[in-house]
């Protein structure tokens, strides 16, 4: 009995050791294990040895997205690619984040196996421009410069010049357009008006005074929801209230001008929005999930008629549209009605072409960005997200479907970006170090709610964070 | 400042030969003096004399000092090692030596370092240079992808600690002070006198000195300084509780389930369990549970009991716990695996001989089973504190990614968030090597005073 126990949890202790040393890997590697995905691994090795007789070139292509949805329709236009231009192989590898994704394409570039195609997102185009490898050359280039005034390559129609004005001027530096946009969205708030119209109020409210009505009427309704609004506490919110607002986040224009080395977490448009955050929070209006960038529990709380209004990224349009129990309406962001109203900013991420290939390589590279986006697959991308239409010819094909009639929501987006007036502060900030400065926010206003700080303290103090920051990251890649 | 040193590793160097070493001639003393000057310039000349530099600040010399300080120390005892072996006195480890000599190795000195290569060849290239890396990092301002770094000396570590650098000097040296004191005392009480109680009280009060001493060592925020203080008292709190709550629960159930019942093994077996789930999936777990949305629990105890549990995220308190619930949980079923063993080996004979004392189930316990438990739950306290100190970032990554504004956020989420989340590589680097240092001095801690208790049976 003793010898057998004995042995029991010998075998135990060795499961258990084995587990354990997964989770140590899970928790702090997780993005540096790329998980090859299956769609296009069996076309990889076959046609590189077999078919053809030619070579075929290798395109390695990482997406920062893991879920079905959208890991599947890379995966899936990357095979159609793939059958379209026999002589190329894209294949997909997805990442937890783009972090994950960025970190490991910066380690894979010294170590000489980089990826053609990176996958990364709008807050890090500074970081993304900036990066070098070893020997100090750009990790990157500029599409546009590798397009070289091409209207078709390898049969693929060139679709650059046909992107929309809010993700060309988001993404043009210095004049270049450096990545190629593929999903880009904005904030829009859905509303419950199941529960609005109980309580009196027909049309989503457009301004910060008309949620707070909204709210007013929606607490002193007897079988309400235990809040009324809510959204994630991410610095992407911050960011499209000083666009409203028409303040800016970094000098010299944002960072568009020249490079920022300063940012601004005191301005007026700042501790305004954040007042009136605390505000619907100490009056319970804002429900907060008690998490930092927090998409899914405040999705959830939307969904389970929890809260009646979520302001949130359109991106998730179709999914509230198929999902809510209830009437599901989308409305513009709400706004400071006291200011002029300037614009909202885009969202998202783009795809970023390695430096460096043969021209077959950067052909076959360029081709497959310019047909991922085609029409066809940016019209398809937005119906199955909420993502804006990237070209224009895919908003204009959509509209010949009547795809904006049958789901109404769907248009909010392209509406609210087409109202900014692409002025450097409705264009949003390019800042170094911009993730690290985003965290320095959104810390800085969990405070605020939870521990019930001084506004204006918290954020002076805050903004002395993010300076020392930029400032630290302007020394190591600044001019 | 660097002369001054030098000087006075060149005059401690002397000093050790005089009470330290047993044969004393002016070679030794000049060999001795000459490898403490040598010892205390290897990190000086290593960092470029940065600490010294002209912009640098107290805590700056200080640092330094502490360096050249444990240079010198090495270099004179590795001097006595040397020493030692020319005077032929021997102590364990060469006895050991000989042993081995006079055994297998016959075939050259080479053999067992041809044996051991791919060992060590493993540990240099995964364990070493890595280490030596982030050493080298915490001295720098870097981020991945950088064109160029900066040299930033202490600057990394200066930010972490307090600007007054007698601070740093006084507050270890009051509570080292009263912890020998304390010891000092305790030595010359009788048991059961009122002064060994005095004593004992005193003994827990310089415990507490030592974790009130490094509090106030580490910096309180501000003037573009970290809040440091606050990550110390987070991770203090959380690892305490996880070894507490662990191990205390793992030992109460482990006790219950030792008992004869039928289908005995079918229950230890499935006590072992949660061991087998990682800490992300303990994380999950627990935030499935109380999450105030989604959770079983909050749904549960709203729609029966119609009790609005609040949201554990936005009170300190009930983060710390749910966070310290959950790791415990995960560790628990490490803990009943070795107590299950552990009472195995505890000896029924005395078990017995207490039944027939007269002494009751608790008596028994305490005073039979404990003790005969001591090696393992000395074993539990080390591998339970290792846990908490660099397992459990995915469970608070799951539960609350620090909330309440930092109040989860311990040393290894610090570390992840600042190092690889931020991308500032220097900084996440100097944390690592303080959580390095501090695992060290608690091991170190262990050894020394559990050792003492620890009963592995025999004479």
């Amino acid at each position: 009995m003793r010898h057998r126990l004995l042995i029991l949890l010998t075998i135990l202790a060795m499961v258990a050791a084995a587990c354990g040393d997964d989770s140590g890997t899970e928790t702090t590697e997780a993005g540096d294990q790329p998980a090859t995905t299956a769609a296009d691994t069996p076309d990889a090795t076959e046609p590189d040895t077999t078919e053809g007789g030619g070579d075929v070139i290798d395109i390695d292509f990482w997406v920062a997205f893991s879920d079905e949805a959208r890991l599947g329709f890379s995966e899936e236009k990357a095979a159609a690619f793939n059958a379209k231009h026999p002589e190329y192989n894209v294949e997909v590898t997805s990442f937890a984040s783009y972090n994950d994704a960025f970190d490991a394409a910066v380690l894979a570039v010294d170590s000489g196996e980089p990826p053609e195609i990176i996958h990364f997102f709008e807050a890090a185009t500074r970081q993304a421009l900036d990066a070098v490898d070893g020997s100090g050359n750009p990790i990157f280039k500029s599409v546009t410069e590798a397009i070289a005034g091409r209207t078709e390559i390898l049969g693929e129609p060139v679709v650059l010049d046909d992107v929309v004005d809010a993700a060309r001027n988001y993404y043009t530096v210095d004049g270049s357009f450096y990545s190629m946009p593929w999903n880009t969205s904005t904030t829009v708030m859905f509303n419950n008006m199941d529960i609005l119209n109980a309580a009196g109020i027909t049309e989503p409210p457009a301004t910060w005074g008309e949620v707070e009505a909204a709210c007013e009427a929606i607490a002193a309704l007897p079988d309400g929801p235990s809040a009324c609004i809510t959204w994630p506490n991410h610095s992407w919110f911050v960011e499209q209230s000083l666009g409203q607002q028409g303040e800016l986040l970094g000098n010299n224009d944002n960072g568009r001008s020249d490079r920022a080395t300063e940012v601004y977490l005191t301005s007026d448009g700042m501790l305004n929005y954040i007042e009136w955050w605390k505000g619907l929070n100490d009056s319970g209006y804002y429900s907060y999930t008690g998490l930092q960038r927090d998409w899914d529990g405040t999705s959830n709380a939307y969904l389970a008629g929890e809260v009646a209004m979520l302001v949130y990224s359109s991106s998730d349009t179709t999914f509230f549209d198929t999902n809510a129990s209830f009437t599901n309406q989308a409305s513009f962001m709400p706004y400071n009605e006291d200011v002029d109203y300037v614009g909202n900013l885009i969202g998202g991420a783009t795809l970023w072409m390695l430096d460096g290939m043969d021209a077959a390589q950067e052909d076959g590279a360029l081709a497959f960005l310019n047909f991922f986006s085609n029409p066809d697959n940016a019209a398809e991308w937005h119906q199955i997200t909420g993502y804006i239409p990237i070209t224009k010819t895919a908003e204009a094909q959509l509209v010949t479907e009547g795809w904006y009639e049958e789901s109404p929501n769907s248009k909010v987006a392209s509406d609210q970006l087409a109202a900014a007036d692409n002025t450097p502060a409705s264009l949003g900030a390019l800042l170094g170090n911009f993730v690290g400065i985003r965290d320095i926010i959104t810390g800085a206003i969990e405070d605020i709610l939870v521990n019930d700080v001084d506004v204006t303290e918290r954020l002076t103090q805050a903004n002395e964070e993010a300076n020392r920051s930029l400032s630290e990251y302007e020394q190591l890649f600044g001019g | 400042m660097l002369i001054i040193g030098l000087v006075v590793a060149a005059v401690l160097g002397l000093v050790y030969v005089r009470f330290f070493i047993e044969r004393q001639t002016p070679v030794r003393y000049a060999a001795s003096s000459v490898a403490a000057v040598a010892g205390a310039s290897v990190t000086p000349i290593a960092m470029g004399r940065c600490g010294f530099a002209p912009e640098t600040t107290g805590v700056d010399h200080l640092l330094a000092y502490g360096l050249m300080a444990g240079g010198a120390t090495l270099a004179v005892v590795a001097l006595r090692t040397f020493f030692d072996r020319r005077d032929g006195v021997s102590n364990d480890s060469e006895a050991f030596a000989g042993e081995i000599r006079s055994g297998g190795y016959r075939m050259g000195w080479w053999v067992p370092w041809v044996l051991l290569a791919p060992t060590l060849a493993i540990l240099v290239v995964f364990l070493y240079t890595p280490a030596i890396q982030t050493f080298t990092l915490s001295a720098r301002l870097t981020r991945l992808g950088a064109p160029r770094s900066v040299d930033v000396c202490f600057g990394n570590f200066t930010e972490l600690l307090v600007a007054e650098p007698w601070r740093l000097v006084a507050y270890p040296l009051l509570a080292i002070g009263l912890v020998y004191g304390a010891r000092f005392w305790r030595v010359r009480t009788s048991i059961g006198s009122w002064s060994r109680r005095g004593a004992d009280v005193a003994s827990i009060v310089a415990a507490f000195s030592v974790f009130i001493a490094l509090y106030a060592m580490f910096s309180p925020g501000g003037g573009g300084n970290v809040d440091f203080r606050s990550v110390y008292v987070t991770t203090v709190i959380i690892s305490l509780g996880i070894v507490v709550v662990g191990m205390s629960l793992g030992l109460a159930v482990a006790y219950l389930a030792y008992r004869s019942l039928r289908g005995g093994s079918v229950y230890r077996t499935l006590l072992i369990w949660p061991y087998a789930i990682s800490p992300a999936v303990a994380g999950v777990l627990f935030f499935m549970i109380f999450d105030p949305t989604a959770g079983i629990f909050t749904h549960g105890m709203e729609s029966w009991f119609g009790i609005d549990v609040p949201n554990y995220r936005e009170s300190t308190f009930l983060a710390q716990s749910a966070i310290i619930l959950a790791s415990s949980w995960k560790i628990l079923g490490y803990n009943i695996l070795f107590y299950l063993a552990g009472f195995q080996s505890v000896s029924l004979d005395q078990v017995e001989a207490a039944v027939i004392d007269g002494a009751s189930p608790w008596q028994r316990f305490l005073k039979v089973v404990w003790p005969g438990l001591s090696p393992i739950t000395f074993f539990l306290l080390v591998t339970n504190l290792t846990y908490a100190f660099f397992e459990i970032y995915a469970t608070i990554d799951f539960m609350t990614r620090g909330a309440p504004a930092g109040d989860t956020s311990v040393a290894i989420y610090e570390i992840i968030r600042v190092g690889v989340n931020n991308g500032d590589l220097g900084r996440g680097a100097a944390q690592s090597v303080l959580l390095f240092i501090a695992v060290i001095g608690v091991t170190l801690w262990q050894f020394r005073t559990s050792g003492r208790r620890v009963t592995y049976g025999g004479a």
